[in-house]
């Protein structure tokens, strides 16, 4: 039945295209693909800006979501007149994302589409704001770096809200702050009082069912007898400042039936008195004061402590400080206990140079659930030390492991267990007290103090400074040797250098572009990276020790202290409201959900960002102008015909005006065509030894394989002929190739007026990134640079542009373009190593050469 | 601090523009002065000379274009650079006329104002020999 309407549709939509004329259609395609490259040139753009290079301001953001809101608007009101309303469903889609972006806009921060609770094991980065810095970074420390954690899971901030609206404190609670900020009441009297109103609130059913469900699941994986979980706070923004610290109540020992109490009295310390205090004076907005929570399995630990990796009063010192007991940590650090303290080099192999051992009289443990209990320690132990050497070697390497990672000094608290193994419990940024803070204007002259290896060279993809030997790339190395803590040195800027980026402290490479994808990703985990330095392989030595400064662009020889000191105390990017509030609104633009237009889900209703709007319309306007060209061939404006070729080229050619000479009935031949652009493209095709003439193997991912398929053509449905379309005139051709998701676009434009010239180059190679793919889209990349396209890689994407060049000049590059399209053909299968990529890129610049002296 | 020392203020009233911008041109050895209220900037204005003004255009109370008129009319020798979100040709166009130095369009780099800012510092030290 559903089959039987859906055809009943389709004839229903051919009907109404015969008679709108081509060229209305056609003008509807084009304008589809105009907005759909707006738009993701701004999405690229934005991005960008996350870099820590631009200076941008709340005014910005509004206006990119402003401007892409319109954008979307008019693309999905152009599909929809390209198909006579097809996919209305997109406005529903449409108008959630931009609902969305309207609230975080306002400083909301979202939840919604996150589950009540979530397991440390499926806890992301990019989850940040759904459970807070505490839960984030131990659940991260875990994942990324494979160090110990305790079990645990997260009660989200959409659980945070669920309890929020359940006892409707939205507006009591702003009442009461309003009446604190006019001094009607006191401090105390409206942290009281908001605390009582928290308190009073019940649990909604749904959340009490959800946090037993998650503890029974992180008690089922350890098996132990009766476990019992530390309940604490992890609010937004806790963890990048710690002055949050200890203000927040946190609940120990508490069984799994009793988590939901502990829930409600650390959410309602979200309003103690210091907490109030403390975001009135700092950069909060009350949108952002919304609580996640974390529920670890208690660790029944032998010894405890905390740790500095820099000495907070004498960072200049260079040591880490430790501090442990015998037992839970809990009273090591509320200070109530006499601790014994180490002092250790920052610099491996991080030897001792002091230790002061205390009596330890007493330590605290857990008594069966729900008891903690102060016990006797036994009399031997009491004057040992609760580290052992070896312990504390670990703990300092774990330390600048930690402090690499997170981008700032680390107060790290540990515990050991009965096997003697260390669990890191937290790690949040610890921040340092200088005597006399290093200014930045303390900087200026340093460049002429420290030897300078490279300035002046590249674009900052992430600002930062790093230091750290040197590990150059090369042909003899495999990226799984990557050192921890080594600076990589790469010739291009490939997707693949991403997998060491918890490893890096920073990147350098030779070619890359800002928008690419270790761009983004160093910008995700910011680590400091410098790209297109054009020669950085060959000045810098493996294994030598360097200092960078992406800011200003220049590279040391050796350490300099001065400007890492200055960086431990800048002001992380992340804790400006503008950078979370761009991050915020770009994870429901940026991310594409959407990449298989053959499965079911590739729907409208399934379009979660932007990007998936951008992405699903472009697909459906392609396969709209194939359909109704093929459907609708006799246009008295349009003549419509396949490409009888002596290459496989399996092209549906449709001319809007002077593309083609003569009649033809059974197809077009190439000598008939008189598109100025489209012949230029074919030679380039046909010039010889370039078209591979070997059958290509029939893989339906591959896009070429379809550009050349062999079998004879069927002339039955748009579905047999394949997803190659030109439509051309006199003076423009436009060419989409598609198969799968794979695509290839071409638009240019040629006349005697140079103002008007244009082309236009897009070549995405699929999603699933293979070395070979990203390997081909660098040779594109570097060819078309060469020739001097504007190009921009997205990911696994080459965006080259050309604009206002003479006649001759245009057509030299269509050429080019046409020899490329050719060439690359089986490129995917023979781009084994990246030498191919030079051995190709001569072979197309002799190729270049040849085909000008003709 | 040896006298030789630039001095710039810089006036936009987002928090972020100064906080971002002040680190960074110290480093380069500039002295730097940060205002998000053109009231307050103007104060200073009156109290000292500074050889570099950036000043964003749209702000409340006094606007970046009274501002800057202000600081011509009593210091003609200071350069003054335009920043704004909100570049059009006809607030780029009044603002040559009043005699600025430059007109960025936000979001710019860091390094394109350091760029703007070191060529209004050699005009500067051309004029003082």
């Amino acid at each position: 039945m559903r089959n039987f309407l859906l055809q009943f549709a389709e004839i229903f939509v051919k009907k109404k295209h015969s008679n709108t004329p081509f060229k209305v259609l056609f003008a509807d395609f084009k304008k589809s693909l105009d907005l759909n490259n707006q738009i993701l040139d701004i999405i690229g753009d934005a991005n960008d800006k996350l870099s820590g290079d631009y200076i941008f301001d709340e005014h910005y953001i509004h206006t990119t979501c402003g401007q892409l809101t319109d954008l979307l608007r008019e693309l999905i009101v152009t599909i929809n007149h390209l198909t006579s309303q097809k996919y209305t469903g997109l406005f529903n889609s449409f108008h959630r994302i931009e609902e969305d972006l309207a609230l975080i806009l306002r400083g909301k921060v979202l939840s919604q589409d996150i589950p009540l609770t979530l397991q440390y094991s499926d806890i992301t980065r990019d989850l940040v704001d759904a459970v807070g810095g505490k839960n984030c970074h131990i659940a991260e420390i875990g994942s990324y770096l494979g160090l110990r954690i305790p079990r645990g899971f997260a009660i989200t901030t959409s659980a945070f809200e669920l309890y929020w609206k359940a006892g409707n404190l939205d507006k009591s609670v702003a009442q009461i702050r309003e009446q604190w900020l006019d001094e009607q009441l006191t401090l105390s009297e409206a942290s009281s009082r908001i605390q009582e109103l928290i308190l009073k609130t019940p649990v909604p059913d749904i959340l009490d069912k959800a946090i037993l469900a998650a503890a029974a699941e992180v008690v089922g994986k350890d098996g132990r007898g009766k476990p019992c979980f530390a309940v604490r706070s992890s609010a937004l923004g806790e963890d990048g400042v710690t002055s949050f610290a200890g203000q927040y109540q946190s609940c120990l020992s508490i069984p799994p039936d009793q988590i939901t109490r502990a829930y409600k009295q650390v959410v309602a310390s979200l309003y103690s008195q210091q907490a109030m205090e403390y975001r009135l004076k700092k950069d909060f907005r009350s949108e952002e004061v919304v609580m996640a929570v974390a529920c670890q399995l208690m660790v029944p630990a032998k010894a405890s402590g905390v740790m500095y990796t820099y000495d907070p009063l004498r960072p200049e010192g260079e040591t880490i400080l430790i501090s442990s007991a015998w037992g839970l940590g809990e009273p090591i650090v509320a200070g109530a206990v006499a601790t014994d303290h180490f002092v250790l080099e920052r610099k491996p192999p991080h030897k001792a140079i002091e230790m002061q051992i205390v009596r330890k009289d007493e330590s605290m443990v857990i008594t069966g659930c729900g008891g903690l209990n102060n016990v006797a320690v036994r009399a031997r132990q009491r004057t040992e030390p609760s580290l052992k050497a070896g312990q504390l070697h670990d703990l300092a390497k774990t330390g600048v492991l930690l402090e690499r990672y997170f981008k700032a000094p680390q107060d790290v608290e540990f515990a050991i267990d009965q096997a003697e193994q260390i669990v890191l419990l937290q790690s949040r940024q610890l921040q340092l007290h200088y005597d006399r803070l290093p200014r930045a204007c303390d900087l200026s002259g340093i460049d002429r103090s420290y030897p300078v290896l490279l300035r002046g060279k590249g674009v900052a993809a992430m600002e930062g400074i790093a230091s750290g030997p040197v590990w150059i790339l090369d042909a003899e190395k495999d990226l799984t040797d990557f050192p921890m803590g080594a600076v990589l040195v790469a010739r291009h800027a490939s997707p693949q250098l991403a997998k060491v980026i918890h490893k890096a402290a920073g990147f350098i490479t030779d070619i890359g572009s800002t928008t690419g994808h270790l761009a983004t990703v160093a910008r995700e985990f910011r680590v400091p990276a410098l790209l297109n330095t054009g020669d950085a392989t060959t000045i810098l030595r493996d294994g030598c020790e360097i200092t960078m400064d992406i800011e200003c662009l220049t590279i040391y020889e050796g350490q300099v202290p001065e400007l890492q000191h200055y960086s431990l105390q800048e002001e992380a990017i992340e804790d400006m409201f503008e950078y979370r509030l761009l991050r915020r609104v770009l994870r429901k633009i940026e991310p594409l959900n959407l990449v298989d237009p053959e499965s079911d889900n590739f729907t409208p209703e399934n379009c979660k960002t932007y990007h998936d709007l951008t992405r699903f319309i472009h697909e459906k306007a392609v396969e709209t102008i194939i359909d109704i060209s093929f459907y609708h061939a006799h246009h008295r404006d349009t003549q419509v015909g396949k490409l009888l070729w002596e290459y496989p080229l399996d092209l549906v050619l449709i001319d809007v005006g002077g593309g083609i000479d003569g009649e033809h009935t059974k197809g077009i031949l190439a000598e008939q065509i008189s598109s100025v652009p489209m012949q230029e493209l074919l030679r380039g095709m046909s010039w010889p030894g370039v078209w591979d003439m070997t059958p290509s193997r029939v893989d339906f991912n591959s896009f070429m394989s379809s550009l050349t398929r062999t079998e004879p053509i069927r002339n039955s449905s748009p579905e047999d002929v394949g997803r190659n379309l030109a439509v051309i005139s006199s003076e423009y051709t436009n060419i989409n190739f598609r198969l799968g998701y794979h695509f290839t676009v071409i638009d240019a434009y040629i006349s005697e007026n140079i103002l008007d010239n244009h082309i236009y180059f897009r070549f995405s190679g699929g999603v699933t990134d293979t070395a070979r793919r990203s390997r081909r889209i660098k040779l594109l990349g570097r060819i078309l640079s060469h020739y001097d396209f504007l190009c921009e890689v997205h990911g696994d994407t080459v965006v080259a542009r050309l604009k206002r060049m003479d006649r001759k000049s245009i057509l030299k590059r269509l050429f080019l373009l046409g020899l490329l399209v050719a060439y690359t053909r089986q490129l995917d299968v023979k781009m084994i190593n990246d030498t191919r990529i030079d051995q190709y890129f001569k072979e197309i610049q002799t190729i270049m050469e040849e085909s000008n002296d003709n | 601090m040896t006298t030789e020392q630039t001095s710039i203020l810089i006036l936009d009233d987002e928090p972020i523009v100064s906080k971002r911008l002040k680190p960074s041109l110290e480093k380069k050895g500039y002295e730097v002065e940060t205002f998000t209220r053109s009231a307050d900037a103007l104060q200073r204005v009156m109290e000292r000379h500074f050889n570099i003004v950036i000043t964003d255009l749209k702000m409340e109370g006094m606007d970046g274009m009274q501002f800057l008129t202000e600081v011509k009319e009593r210091y003609p020798d200071t350069e003054v650079i335009v920043i704004t979100g909100f570049a059009t040709m006809a607030t780029a166009k009044e603002s040559y006329n009043k005699g600025v130095f430059d007109f960025l369009a936000k979001p710019f780099k860091l390094g394109e104002i350091s760029e703007v800012i070191a060529k209004a510092e050699k005009k500067i030290k051309r004029l003082e020999r």
